[in-house]
């Protein structure tokens, strides 16, 4: 019995983890037969033997497409999440320690950035900075940490009060020591919830402007690859095999990731 | 409710701040994208010329007042690609985004208030388990994916709705016939838009729902003998609406990405496709304008639903 109520308890966890295995799986190098940026057949093809998923419209395979997108997008998704909790880390674990006139201020900062449509900014920020990997990850991150800081921030905020903090800072210890021994540890679950979560909306992102062309032209990404299907109408065509296998990946790894995010941030110990 | 005018007028400022600022900032000539690439074809006495015909020798405080009082004036600047002033074409363009966010914003919150609430009342039940499910996948499906499959379908394979636009292109329909076009192209935009907006709410509305259906008075309620319908709606749905309400404000950015990215997909000539045509041209005044438009709505938004939310819940009145 026991055995059922955890497995019913992280099974949405395990779904996400499975979904991620999969789609990590799909990223890994060896399974990209041919060279994506090559033209390796005739354009338009639908799936066969020699081409899995068919070819897009100058004749690349579409399956090569998707296993070096499957690198670009989780590669983006991660080190965007990585620099919105670092920021959002820095801002709610200082905030909440620190409490007062400072929290106050650094919170109505948090109101404030949540206020404002967050697509259109960043659009307005990637089409001023150039469309490369490192502006989209560099965008996504300051503008991704408010929602982690305010999460972040409640967390410092119970744990700083707890008596075993107050025992430590009577005996003497410094804040660097009670944020490196005592509140980086108690938040630390919490922030590994907040990383899956923005990992999962920095995919989502990185597809959106993608799509909009504001992807890395260089690169191979899923959404750069919906992004020349629409233009080149692969789905008035009935090009399926263009736009569902880069489609659904993007959706599975989303879905992955915010699984994952819902089962950790319900129960930080698992 | 004075400290969230207080903050929302910030917010605004911060805004109007960034957008003066950026073209400024940004590495390169602040005239690439006021008046657009081409200076860097004019020789250095046309490019000093049209630097001191917009101001851009002058103090950078001086020209924010500038710019300040422009914007107060309705003064956007001049599209360079449309050949028209930025403010006159956003006027063309804000009628179908109200019309299309506006239906989606009002469907997606019903659909996802009531089935939210539903799924909360049969907790446990299979009702609650497939429509979870359902908003959860749907939650992760980007927008513009969505779009392609519903074009894909209802459009080219059943031909049932046209695939783009807002209108048919000369089609001279007057009366009801231009009532029913406009329907016909606003139908699948609309119905993209709402799918991708609305497990946010349902999320919210379910877990409140669940809160709230706990509570001794609900108890109180059924054991009274009321018909269940009158517990959940009148009783329960009262007190769950709160925590949906201030989803309202998460709801309205969400609907104003939403349409970014929808628009885009469906040629709707609304704000947000416009963004997107500012942004693929290199058209920055109209791109600042639109943005700057899209902000003011959202902002504006969330003050009257603040307002709202004071009405609905006296608790928040004296805060």
């Amino acid at each position: 019995m026991k055995i059922i109520g955890w497995a019913k308890r992280r099974s949405a966890g395990l779904a996400g983890l499975v979904i991620l295995g999969v789609v990590a799986g799909i990223a890994s190098l060896p399974l990209a037969p041919y060279d994506p940026h090559a033209r390796v057949g005739a354009p338009f093809q639908p799936p066969s033997g020699r081409h899995w998923l068919g070819t897009n419209d100058i004749g690349q395979d579409i399956f090569s497409e998707v296993v070096y997108g499957a690198r670009t997008s989780l590669v983006t998704g991660v080190l965007s999440a990585a620099l919105a909790l670092a920021l959002g880390l820095a801002v709610g674990g200082t905030a909440g320690y620190a409490g007062g006139a400072f929290d106050a201020f650094l919170m109505r900062t948090v109101d404030v950035v949540l206020a404002v449509p967050f697509l259109p900014l960043v659009i307005v920020l990637a089409a001023y900075v150039g469309p490369s990997r490192t502006n989209v990850i560099l965008v996504f991150g300051t503008l991704g940490w408010a929602r982690p800081a305010r999460v972040l921030r409640s967390q410092v905020l119970v744990v700083r009060n707890l008596p075993f903090v107050e025992a430590a800072r009577a005996l003497g210890a410094s804040s660097a020591h009670i944020f490196r021994r005592h509140l980086f540890p108690a938040v630390f679950p919490l922030a590994i919830a907040q990383f899956v979560n923005l990992a999962s909306s920095a995919i989502l992102i990185e597809s959106s402007l993608a799509f909009l062309g504001l992807g890395d032209p260089t690169l191979k990404s899923w959404g750069t690859m919906l992004y020349y299907a629409y233009m080149r109408g692969a789905f008035l065509t009935g090009a399926w095999w263009w736009v569902v296998p880069p489609g659904a990946l993007i959706a599975a790894s989303v879905l992955g990731f915010a699984l994952l995010g819902y089962t950790l941030e319900k129960d930080p110990r698992s | 409710m004075t400290t969230k005018l207080g903050q929302y007028l910030v917010a605004a400022l911060v805004i109007l701040t960034l957008n003066f600022l950026l073209p400024r900032l940004m590495p390169g000539s602040p005239l690439r994208f006021l008046v657009g690439e081409e200076v860097d074809l004019l020789p250095p006495e046309g490019v000093r010329a049209l630097m001191a015909q917009y101001g851009l020798d002058r103090p950078l405080w001086e020209q924010f007042l500038k710019y300040l009082g422009q914007l107060i004036r309705g003064d956007l600047g001049h599209s360079y690609r449309e050949g028209k002033p930025v403010a006159k074409v956003l006027g063309e363009r804000l009628p179908w985004t109200l019309l299309l966010t506006g239906t989606a914003l009002v469907a997606s919150t019903a659909l996802g208030l009531v089935l939210g609430a539903w799924a909360a009342w049969r907790h446990g039940c299979p009702f609650e388990v497939m429509t979870l499910s359902f908003f959860v996948l749907l939650a992760a499906l980007p927008s513009f994916f969505v779009g392609m499959l519903l074009i894909a379908f209802f459009s080219v394979r059943l031909r049932w709705f046209p695939i783009l636009g807002a209108q048919t292109s000369w089609g001279n329909f007057t009366g009801w016939a231009y009532a029913l076009d406009v329907l016909r192209h606003l139908a699948l935009p609309t119905i993209t838009l709402i799918l991708s907006t609305t497990p946010g709410v349902f999320l919210v509305a379910r877990a409140a729902m669940l809160g709230v259906l706990g509570e001794d008075y609900i108890r109180t309620a059924r054991s009274k003998g009321l018909r269940e319908s009158r517990v959940l709606f009148v009783h329960a749905l009262r007190n769950g609406l709160i925590p949906v309400a201030t989803m309202f404000m998460i709801q309205l950015g969400l609907v104003a990405s939403g349409a970014t990215v929808v628009e885009t997909v469906f040629g709707y000539p609304g704000l947000g496709r416009l963004l997107y045509e500012a942004v693929s041209r290199r058209d920055y005044p109209l791109m600042q304008g639109g943005f700057l438009l899209i902000t003011a709505g959202v902002l504006l938004a969330n003050l009257g639903a603040d307002v709202l939310y004071c009405l609905l819940d006296p608790r928040v009145r004296r805060v």
